[in-house]
Formats: structure tokens, sequence, C-alpha cells
């Protein structure tokens, strides 16, 4: 008996290409995309590199020196946007807009190189890391960098100057005790340097915020949720089918269009209030500021939603049966929400990687409620991000139309 | 009780109306004469008219040039077995299936015109309902669907819900239904709009005899309200008892046509097949002339005859010679079956 009830699981499960599917290829999907964001190990060419921003305040050879050695730093990209590009011979960069480059997120660090004086009224090198802190991997990795850039420029700097004294022919004729006492100081200096911080890490988006990253993490899951339902009602549309209930449907006075686009509507309407519970939820417990970015969040919410539910009918009109929805959704929306940041932060991930994440809802998405939440960027700014998403929207609702035509009359 | 009016049922017009003046007393007059003539016109016109209906599904030909017509007011079933292009034929006739040549006409129109289909109402083999709503959302639902106003869907509702007598389950999820209940609603939802022709594709599927009574009780009212009703269904006893005209439709083509007296005439005649039980199996095989009577191993004997008055004494008389003794006689009067039978080559569930 026991045998025969084995036997039987195993036909059924031969005879179900969905499980056969949800059981074999997409636990080697996850693994292949997990492998993809964290199998390049940090430190490996596929690592992804820092976006920075630098400003020399100082214009010694020391900062110089920094500069280039930072340039020339495997891990740190150097960014400017276009409009500085375009203004940066007459114009170079300052402080202020260094940190404006890092709020708008084009870079995530500015580092600005300045000196700074200590109780001996010595002058040393010293930079303030102006950083979003949202990447807490990027600001630890480029603290340690310019510190050793600086450090390096400073004990060479010292080097050159205690080699100076260090020659005979100098030594002979120069203030011994001088020249003993500057030794000194300069092994002080090193001491104090390396004892002391030459960075100072400053966070310019996440102060003043009572828990930093919970809203990246309630957009991230909430998209992912918005695409699971959307999935769901167009499923609802399957059952329909399957029943029978969609051909006397349009038996009566409706017409397809009229049908998907009620579907549509209320599967937008259900996303857009699942999203809002959750923010809410949000604010009330994690202290995220819902109400003071209102009007951007609901702009985000409305498009993001309205995305996800022509996403969510284009498969279930793509789809024979709700099994069949079942299983594609579940690899798509996984897939997507892996390589779209709803998983794991996309700044882990390889330059590569995050190029392809943009094929993704969750991408864009999670950019939007990035700007408004994290970046507090203004509503113009999430142009880009509406752009997109309401065109994916229309993209596939009309794809959900043209695949609906079959279901029609046959 | 009220009962959908019929397309065709002229609006009486109140004699004692209170018309004010000779010419709006005129005026009323030849409005509810027109009314009539054209109503006349419409019983006169076929409510159904299908010529030359053919459909392939690929490789598959499912109708084989169907035609016939059904009058207004009229009960027409489409009896045949599984597979023999009844579904396909309402589903033709609901717009659903676009037929590969063949024509299709309701009243006189296209059935492809501008609103001409408004005038169907379909309920369709499978419950084609909303499970997880109660009884009178999937009805305010479908009268939504067919573009019935707040005030009618109100009335409409509580109409249905009389008719169904389902008036105590009204906010009951659908899903909790017996099988019967379940029919009940989803013929409620087909005839929301008071459709002149209700397409009905096996209408009892599983429910048990009650239940099927009751279905067909309630399409009894449609039915002297003058709705037409075409029904499609492998029943023979539906067909025989619930219909005033048959049309037999086996493998895409329509076989036979007419009321049930005019079957029988056409096929098996007036003849009456009679059935004997004698008192041990035929240890031999019986001389002419009643050598078919019966074969040998077997107690039953049968066969047909035009004259029972005359022939059945003669026959009991031959088979008492031949040394048997009759127990039990069965005489019956041709049914469906035997025209099925007969028209087809194979029984209805071959």
């Amino acid at each position: 008996m026991t045998w025969t009830v084995l036997q039987v699981q195993f036909q059924r499960l031969m005879h179900n290409r969905v499980e056969l599917l949800l059981t074999f290829v997409v636990p080697i999907a996850f693994f292949s995309i997990f492998a993809l964001i964290f199998g390049g190990g940090i430190g490996s060419g596929t690592t992804p590199r820092i976006k920075v921003v630098a400003v020399d305040l100082v214009g010694s050879d020391a900062s110089t020196q920094v500069m280039t050695g930072l340039r020339k730093s495997a891990g740190l990209r150097f960014v400017r946007d276009r409009e500085d590009e375009k203004a940066e011979q007459s114009k170079p960069l300052d402080p202020e807009s260094a940190q404006q480059l890092v709020r708008k997120g084009i870079a995530t660090m500015a580092i600005v190189l300045k000196t700074e004086s200590d109780a001996t009224s010595e002058t040393s090198l010293h930079a303030d890391l102006l950083s979003d802190s949202s990447d807490q991997v990027a600001s630890q990795v480029v603290v340690a960098i310019v510190a050793r850039e600086i450090m390096m420029a400073e004990a060479e700097a010292q080097e050159k100057e205690f080699n100076v004294f260090s020659k005979p022919a100098d030594a002979a004729d120069a203030d011994s005790s001088s020249g003993t006492g500057d030794v000194s100081t300069t092994e002080a200096e090193t001491a104090d340097l390396a004892a002391g911080e030459p960075v100072t890490l400053i966070d310019v988006i996440g102060e003043g915020k009572s828990n930093p990253v919970v809203s990246m993490y309630a957009a991230g899951i909430a998209v992912m949720f918005l695409l699971f339902g959307a999935t769901g009602g167009g499923g609802a549309f399957l059952e329909e089918r399957e029943n029978r209930t969609l051909d006397r449907l349009l038996s009566t006075q409706m017409s397809m269009d009229q049908l998907l686009l009620g579907k549509w509507f209320y599967i937008t309407i259900i996303g857009i209030v699942q999203v809002t519970v959750m923010f809410v939820w949000a604010q009330v417990v994690f202290k995220v500021n819902l109400v003071g970015h209102l009007d951007g969040f609901l702009m985000m919410t409305i498009v993001t939603s309205c995305a996800a539910a022509a996403f969510g009918l284009f498969l279930a009109t793509l789809c024979k049966t709700r099994g069949q929805l079942n299983g594609l959704s579940v690899i798509l929306i996984l897939t997507m929400s892996a390589m779209g940041g709803s998983m794991v932060p996309r700044y882990v991930m390889s330059e590569r990687l995050q190029q392809m994440g943009l094929w993704t809802f969750n991408a864009w998405a999670l950019d939007g409620y990035n700007k408004i939440f994290w970046r507090d960027l203004p509503p113009a700014s999430l142009a880009p991000q509406l752009v997109v998403l309401m065109t994916s929207a229309l993209c596939f609702l009309v794809a959900a139309r043209l695949l609906a035509l079959r279901w029609e009359a046959n | 009780m009220s009962v959908p009016p019929s397309s065709a049922t002229v609006t009486p017009v109140d004699a004692g109306s209170k018309l004010a003046s000779t010419s709006e007393r005129m005026s009323a007059e030849q409005a509810a004469n027109k009314a009539a003539e054209q109503a006349a016109q419409k019983i006169q016109t076929p409510a159904i008219r299908i010529d030359g209906l053919r459909k392939q599904f690929g490789s598959v030909e499912a109708l084989r040039g169907v035609s016939f017509s059904q009058v207004c007011g009229q009960r027409l079933a489409l009896l045949g077995p599984n597979g023999a292009g009844k579904t396909t034929t309402i589903r033709c006739l609901s717009g659903r299936t676009r037929p590969s040549s063949g024509t299709i006409e309701l009243f006189g129109h296209p059935i492809d015109s501008m609103g001409v289909r408004d005038q169907l109402g379909i309920v369709p083999q499978e419950i084609a309902l909303y499970g997880d709503l109660t009884t009178i959302e999937n009805l305010r639902a479908f009268g939504r669907f067919h573009g019935l106003n707040r005030k009618t869907i109100k009335d409409r509702v509580q109409w249905a819900l009389h008719w169904t007598g389902l008036e105590d389950r009204a906010g009951s999820l659908v899903n909790g239904f017996s099988g019967g209940m379940k029919r009940r609603v989803n013929l409620a939802c087909g005839v929301l709009h008071q459709p002149s022709v209700l397409l009905l594709d096996e209408p009892t599927v599983g429910v048990d005899p009650q239940s099927r009574q009751k279905i067909f009780t309630m399409l009894d009212q449609l039915h002297r309200a003058g709705t037409s009703i075409l029904l499609t269904t492998h029943h023979l006893d539906e067909a025989q008892q619930y219909s005033d005209q048959i049309v037999i439709i086996d493998q895409g083509t329509v076989v036979a046509e007419g009321t049930i007296d005019e079957l029988i005439d056409q096929s098996v005649g007036r003849s009456r097949m009679v059935r004997l039980r004698i008192d041990r199996p035929l240890d031999r095989l019986l001389p002419s002339p009643l050598s078919k009577l019966g074969r040998v191993g077997s107690d039953q004997l049968s066969t047909r005859i035009d004259d029972v008055s005359k022939r059945l004494p003669q026959l009991l008389t031959a088979v008492h010679e031949q040394g048997y003794r009759v127990c039990d006689v069965d005489v019956s009067a041709p049914s469906l079956h035997d025209v099925f039978l007969h028209l087809t080559g194979h029984e209805l569930r071959d």
C-alpha cells in the first residue's frame, strides 16, 4: 500500500508541470540569482564600485596626492552629474554642490579634503565624508580608503621633511636640537594621525531620521507583495475563464475592454490600499515620515499599483490556467524582487546586475520611494520613475488586451 | 408572481384611459394597432433561424451545416449525444463561437447586428456564478452586466428570488448551495433582463429529480409568459415532456426535426412494441413467422405490431401453441428513444 501511495504521488508529480517547475527549477533559479548577487564577492572584479565625488579645498601636494590615490582606487568611481560636467571647466565642485550630488543619489559619498588644526596649531589633512548612510557598506569602505590615502600622503610628506633634516650636509649647519625636535614632533603627529581620525563621517541624508532604512524595506516588501496581489487578481480572471463565468459575462452587454479595465482598476485600488496600509503601519510603529511625504508617496503608489495591476493582467492573459499562472508568477516575482532590490539592496550587487535590475518594476519603484523617504527630494524628481512605470503599465495593458482577443470568440 | 413579459406580448391599451380629446384617442389607437401589427409580425417571424451553420475546430468539424428554426414562443429541444454539436450551436448563437459559415437570425435580424443579442438570455451548462458572493449579490451583479437600471434591478431581483424559491437564501453564499439551488440561481441570472429567447445548455446536469422538476416548472412559467426557450439536452424524457419541437442532432448534422408525433410518424410509425416474458427460456428457435421474436436461451420475446386489438391475441395464441406460458405482457407506444435509435442507428448514450 505504501509503495502504491509513493507511486501515485510520483505519477501525479510527473503529470503536473507547474509543480515540477516549482520543485526543481525555482530553487535553481534563485540559487543562481543570489549567487550572481553575492557570489562575485566583495573585492572581486564584479564588486560594485562606490560612486563618489571629491572636493580638494587644500590644493597642497599632499592633498593632490590623496586625490590621485583615490582616483586610482579600484573600489571608487568618480561621478559628476551632466550639468556639473558641462560646467566642470568653469566651475569646480564645492562642498555644497558635492553634498547635493549625494542627496540626489548621483554619488553615494562626497569626499571633502581640507586642513584641520590641532591643539599645537599644526595643520594636517582631513577629510569630511558626506555620506548616504543607506549604503552602510559604502561608508565603511570609503572611510578606510580615504583614511589610508591621507595617512600615506601625510607620512610621505613627513618622510620628505625628515629626509631634508637628516641630510648630512644640512645637518652640519642646522640646528640639531631643532631637527631632533622636528623629528620627535613628526613622530608624535604620526602617532596622533595613527591614533586619531583623519576622516569625519557626516550623514547628510539620514540625519534626524528615527529609523533610516525602514522606509526602504517597507517599500521593498510592499512592491513585492503588490506584484503578488496583482497576479492573484489576474488569477481570478483565469478562474472566471475556467468556470465559464467569463463566457457568460461576455454574453451580456459587457465588452472585454470594460471587463479588463474593471479588473485593472480593482487590482490597482487594492494595491494602493495595500501599500498605504503598510506605510501607515510603518509610520505608527517605525516612525517613517509618511505624512511629510504624502504627495510623493501617493504619486509613486498610484503609478506603481497601476503598473503592477497591468503586469498581473498581462500574466493572467498569457497563461492558460491558474496553475500555470501560479508557477510563472512565483518565478517572475521572486526573480524581479531579488534583482530589483526588494530582498537585497541593489548597492551590494555588481554594477552589471544593478543595470539588469532596471528591467524590473521593483528597481524603479524602490528608487522612487527612496527619493521620497530617504533623500527628501521633491515630487518633480520622480519623473523618470513615474514615466517608466506608467509606460510599463500601458504596455502591459495593451499586451493583455491583445492576448485576451483569443478569449472573446473562437 | 410576476413573470417576464415576452417581447412578442402586445401591451394592452387601457380602454378607459383618460385621453381628453378624440385626436389623442385616435393617436393611441393607431399606436396600439401599430404595436399589435409589429407583435404579430414578430410572432410570424421565427425567433431563431439557423441556416447551413458550420464550425470547424482544426481538423474536427463540429457542425456540418446545421439548419433549423424556432417559432416565436415555442419550446425547442436540441437533442443529441455528447459531442453532437449542441453546445457549439448554442455558443454560435450566443456569439461565443464564431461560425465557419452559415447564417443565424434572431427575429429576422442577423445575430451579429447591433443590439440583437440583447434579446437573448443565456444559461450555460456550467454554474457560471460568483460562488463567493451571495444570491442577491450575484443577481444584482448580473442585472448590472445586462445593463439594467437600479430600479429595474431591484424589481427583477425580487422577482428572481421569488421565482427561484430562494427568498430565504438571498443572503447566503452561492458556494454553500446544493447543485439544484446553484442551477436555479444560474438560471435566474440569465433571465433578469427579460429576454425574448432563452438559451439553456443542459440546464439539469447533475441535479436531483426534485430540483429538475422545479427547474422545469420555472421554465414553464417563462414559456407561458411568451418566452421562446431553446434547450439542449441528452435526456430523452426532458425533450419529450418539456418541448413543443425537437431537433435531433448527431455528429454535427440535424437528423430530424419536428414535434414528437411527427418524429414518430416519420421514423418508427404508429406501431406498438410488445414485450412478452415466458415461463422458461426458449430451448429452440420458434417456427416462422415467430422466429424473430426471441433468441434461444432467453425468456424475453418482443416484436412490433400495428393493430394491437387484433394482433396481440393472435400473438399470445401462437406462443401458447408452441408450449410456452406467457407470464407478462408489456405493450408500449413508440418513444423518442425508439425514434433516436431508428434515426441514428445508435443509443443516445453511445
